[in-house]
C-alpha cells in the first residue's frame, strides 16, 4: 500500500478526474438544495415544464443505446469480433441509464415517490412503459457488467471465488442480449413517444417521432461508444483497440445516418404540406425561428451531412481525428435533436379559445442551479466512464475473451 | 464447459421466477387502485353563460379560498378576449374541462389521476410523484404544479371563504375538481349539487351575475341540462376528442358555429 502511495505519479488523468469529481460534487450540492427547497429554483414553468434536464434525461438514454445495438450485433447476430466493443458499450450503457435515474430524480417533484411507477401501474402510459424498460434493462445492464467487475485485477487478486462468480454471468450474454434489445427497442421508440402521443401539442403529435428516436439513438450510441474507445486508446498507451473494428463499426454509423436523414427529411417536409395550428408554428421556430441555429447547424449539418461524408468517404474515415471528429458530431446532434425536440413543442403555446385558436409563443433559458445539477450528473457520467478505463479495463481490445459463448448459442437454438 | 450450458430446465425456472415476480406486482397494484369503483346516478357539467360573464374574477377568489390553492398557482382562470366586433370585452372562464376522455389521464405514468364515476377528474396527491407529464398534455393548461410549498396564511381566506380540502404538499401538480367535497358532503346530507349552495362548487355559488352554472346532465330537469337544450353553446376544442364537461354559452349568439 505505501509503496503504491510511494510510486504515485500525478498523471493528466488524475487532474481530469480531479475536475470531474469537483463539478460532480458541486451538482450534488445544487441537486440537495432543490431536493430541499423545490423546484421553483428552476426556471421551468407550467408553460414549458420540462426543461434542460428531460434533455440530459432523454439524451443519456439515447447515448448508451450503443450497448443494445452492440450486444445484438455480437450476440444475435453472431458477429463474435466485436466483443470487446460490445462490453465497452454496456459499461458506458450502465453510466448513461444511472446519469438518467439521476436527473429523473431531479426533475420529480416528490423524489421520495420515485417507484410508485413499480405498484401503481397506468398501463395507458407511455411513460409508466419507458420507467418499467428502464428498470428492467438496468437490471440487464447490470447483470452484464457484472463480469467485467469480475474482470478486475483487485477483484480477481482478492476475492477469486467471486470473481469467478461474477465472471460466469458472461454465460447468459445472449439471453440477456436478447432481453436488451426486446426492452431497448420498446423504451427507446416510447421515448419518442412520450411526445408523439400529445395531442395537445401539434408539433409533437406524429407517428414519426418513435422511428426517429431510435434510429438517432442507435446512431448516437454506436458513435459514442466507439469515439471514447479511440479517444482512450489514444490518450493512454496501455489501452489498446483494433481500429479495424471501430472503423467498420463508423462505417455503420454513416449508413445509419443516412437513413435517419431520409426520414428526418420527410417527416418534416411532410409538415409544410398545410396549415396546421401550432404545427406549423413550432416547425417555424425549428426552421427559422429561435431554435433555427440548433436545428439547421447543430442537427442537420453537424449532426448529420458533415459526419456521412466524413464517415462513408473511406480516405476521411481512416484519419483517426477526422473519424473522431465525425462521431463527436453525431453526438453533439443527438442531443441537439432531443432539446429541439423538448423546447419547441413546450415554447409554442396553442390557445383553446373559440373562433380564434392563436398561437403564443414563451421563452426558456435554463437556471444556474438546473445547470449546475445537470452538469454534476454529466460529469458524473464522464467520471464514471473515465475510472472504467483507467481501472475495468472497459476498453481492451487485446485480451484473449473466454470463448463459451458458442454453446449457449445453441443452447438457445435448441430450446426452441 | 457442460454445466455451464443453460438447459431447458433452467430457462423454464428462470421464466417461471419472472411471471411470479409479476403476478405479485399485479396483486400488489390491485390492492393499492385508487378511485371509486362501480356507476354513479350523476353526471356533473358546468355551464358558463359569456353574456353574463364580467370578468369580475370572483369566481378565481372564491376557488383560492375554498381549495385553499397557493396565491402563486390557479385552479381557475378568467380570460379577457375580444368580441366579434371589437368593441366589447368578452370574458372566457376556465376551470378544468373535466374531460370524458382526459389526456391528462391517459398519460400518468402512476395513474395519480382517474375519472370517478360521476365524471369528475380527480387527482391522488398521495400518488403524484411530479413529473407534470400531465401538464404537457392538458390542452386547455388547467394544470398547475406546486413549485414552492405554501407556507402562511391564504390572502384570498376567510373574505372569500373557507378552506374545506387539504392544503398539498409541495411538488404535485393540482387541478380544479368541481369541488367534489362540496358535492360528496353535499349528497351525503340529501342536498342537490347544483340546487343547493352548499352542495355546488364554490365558483358558481359566488357568481354574482349567474354566469355559472352547475349540475347533472343525467336529471333533464336540472337547470344545466335545460340550458344545453334551450340555448346554443359550445365546448372548447372538442375537436381533440377531449369531450369537455363545460359548457360555454356564447355572449352573442351568432357566435357558435365553431
Amino acid at each position: 500500500m505505501i509503496a503504491a502511495i510511494r510510486s504515485f505519479k500525478l498523471r493528466p488523468v488524475h487532474v481530469w478526474m480531479g475536475i470531474l469529481a469537483i463539478t460532480t460534487g458541486i451538482g450534488a450540492v445544487a441537486g440537495i438544495i432543490v431536493f430541499a427547497e423545490g423546484l421553483y429554483l428552476t426556471n421551468l414553468t407550467d408553460l414549458v415544464p420540462w426543461g434542460l434536464w428531460i434533455t440530459i434525461d432523454l439524451s443519456s438514454i439515447a447515448l448508451s443505446a450503443g450497448a443494445f445495438s452492440l450486444c445484438a450485433i455480437v450476440y444475435i447476430l453472431g458477429i463474435k469480433k466485436y466483443q470487446p466493443v460490445a462490453r465497452t458499450a454496456t459499461y458506458i450503457g450502465l453510466i448513461g441509464y444511472t446519469m438518467a435515474m439521476f436527473t429523473l430524480l431531479l426533475d420529480i417533484g416528490r423524489p421520495e415517490r420515485f417507484w410508485h411507477y413499480l405498484v401503481y401501474w397506468n398501463t395507458h402510459s407511455v411513460l409508466w412503459e419507458v420507467s418499467m424498460c428502464l428498470t428492467l434493462y438496468l437490471t440487464v445492464l447490470l447483470l452484464e457488467t457484472l463480469p467485467i467487475i469480475g474482470g478486475i485485477d483487485f477483484v480477481r487478486s482478492r476475492w477469486p471465488k467471486l470473481s469467478a462468480r461474477l465472471e460466469h454471468v458472461h454465460h447468459y450474454a445472449p439471453f440477456l442480449a436478447v432481453a436488451g434489445l426486446f426492452l431497448s427497442m420498446l423504451h427507446q421508440s416510447s421515448l419518442g413517444a412520450t411526445f408523439g402521443v400529445i395531442i395537445a401539442k401539434p408539433i409533437w403529435y406524429r407517428p414519426g417521432l418513435s422511428v426517429l428516436f431510435i434510429i438517432s439513438a442507435v446512431a448516437g450510441g454506436i458513435s459514442l461508444t466507439v469515439l471514447l474507445s479511440m479517444l482512450a486508446s489514444r490518450l493512454d498507451r496501455k489501452i489498446k483497440v483494433k481500429d479495424e473494428l471501430l472503423e467498420s463499426l463508423a462505417l455503420v454509423v454513416g449508413w445509419i445516418l443516412v437513413g435517419y436523414l431520409y426520414f428526418r427529411f420527410w417527416d418534416a417536409f411532410s409538415m409544410t404540406y398545410t396549415y396546421e395550428p401550432g404545427r406549423t408554428e413550432g416547425l417555424a421556430l425549428l426552421t427559422r425561428g429561435p431554435l433555427a441555429l440548433n436545428f439547421w447547424l447543430g442537427e442537420i449539418i453537424i449532426g448529420a451531412l458533415i459526419p456521412i461524408i466524413l464517415l462513408l468517404n473511406p480516405r476521411t474515415r481512416s484519419l483517426p481525428w477526422v473519424r473522431m471528429l465525425a462521431l463527436a458530431m453525431v453526438v453533439g446532434g443527438v442531443v441537439a435533436y432531443r432539446w429541439d425536440t423538448t423546447l419547441a413543442g413546450s415554447m409554442v403555446i396553442l390557445t383553446y379559445t373559440p373562433n380564434a385558436i392563436r398561437t403564443l409563443y414563451t421563452t426558456y433559458v435554463p437556471s444556474l442551479i438546473e445547470i449546475l445539477a445537470g452538469g454534476g450528473v454529466i460529469a458524473f457520467g464522464m467520471l464514471a466512464i473515465t475510472i472504467g478505463m483507467q481501472y475495468f479495463n472497459i476498453v481492451d481490445h487485446a485480451e484473449a475473451q473466454p470463448e463459451p459463448v458458442q454453446e449457449e448459442v445453441y443452447a438457445l437454438g435448441s430450446a426452441d | 464447459m457442460a454445466e455451464e450450458k443453460i438447459n431447458r430446465r433452467g430457462m423454464i425456472r428462470m421464466t417461471a421466477a419472472g411471471a411470479a415476480a409479476v403476478a405479485g406486482l399485479r396483486l400488489v397494484r390491485k390492492a393499492s387502485a385508487s378511485g371509486p369503483e362501480g356507476e354513479s346516478p350523476h353526471s356533473w357539467a358546468m355551464v358558463i353563460d359569456q353574456s353574463r360573464c364580467t370578468g369580475c374574477e370572483y369566481c378565481v377568489n372564491s376557488c383560492q379560498a375554498h381549495n385553499d390553492i397557493n396565491p402563486d398557482m390557479r385552479w381557475n382562470r378568467v380570460i379577457e378576449q375580444n368580441d366579434v366586433t371589437g368593441e366589447e370585452s368578452v370574458y372566457l372562464s376556465r376551470p378544468c374541462m373535466h374531460c370524458e376522455n382526459p389526456p391528462c389521464k391517459n398519460v400518468c405514468m402512476v395513474g395519480a389521476t382517474y375519472v370517478r364515476p360521476d365524471g369528475i377528474v380527480m387527482m391522488d396527491y398521495d400518488k403524484c410523484i411530479g413529473c407534470r407529464y400531465c401538464e404537457v398534455a392538458c390542452p386547455y393548461y388547467a394544470r398547475v404544479f406546486n413549485w414552492e410549498t405554501f407556507e402562511g396564511d391564504n390572502p384570498f381566506v376567510p373574505e372569500w371563504g373557507q378552506p374545506e380540502i387539504e392544503r398539498r404538499v409541495r411538488g404535485v401538480v393540482e387541478k380544479c375538481s368541481f369541488c367534489y367535497q362540496r358535492i360528496d358532503r353535499g349528497l351525503a346530507l340529501g342536498l342537490m349539487p347544483g340546487v343547493d349552495k352548499e352542495a355546488t362548487p364554490a365558483c358558481v355559488v359566488v357568481c354574482p351575475v349567474g354566469a355559472r352554472n352547475f349540475g347533472d346532465l343525467n336529471d333533464p330537469e336540472s337547470k344545466v341540462s335545460q340550458l344545453l337544450t334551450t340555448r346554443p353553446h359550445y365546448q372548447l376544442r372538442n375537436d381533440l376528442g377531449t369531450g369537455p364537461r363545460v359548457y360555454y354559452l356564447p355572449a352573442q349568439e351568432e357566435g357558435v358555429g365553431i
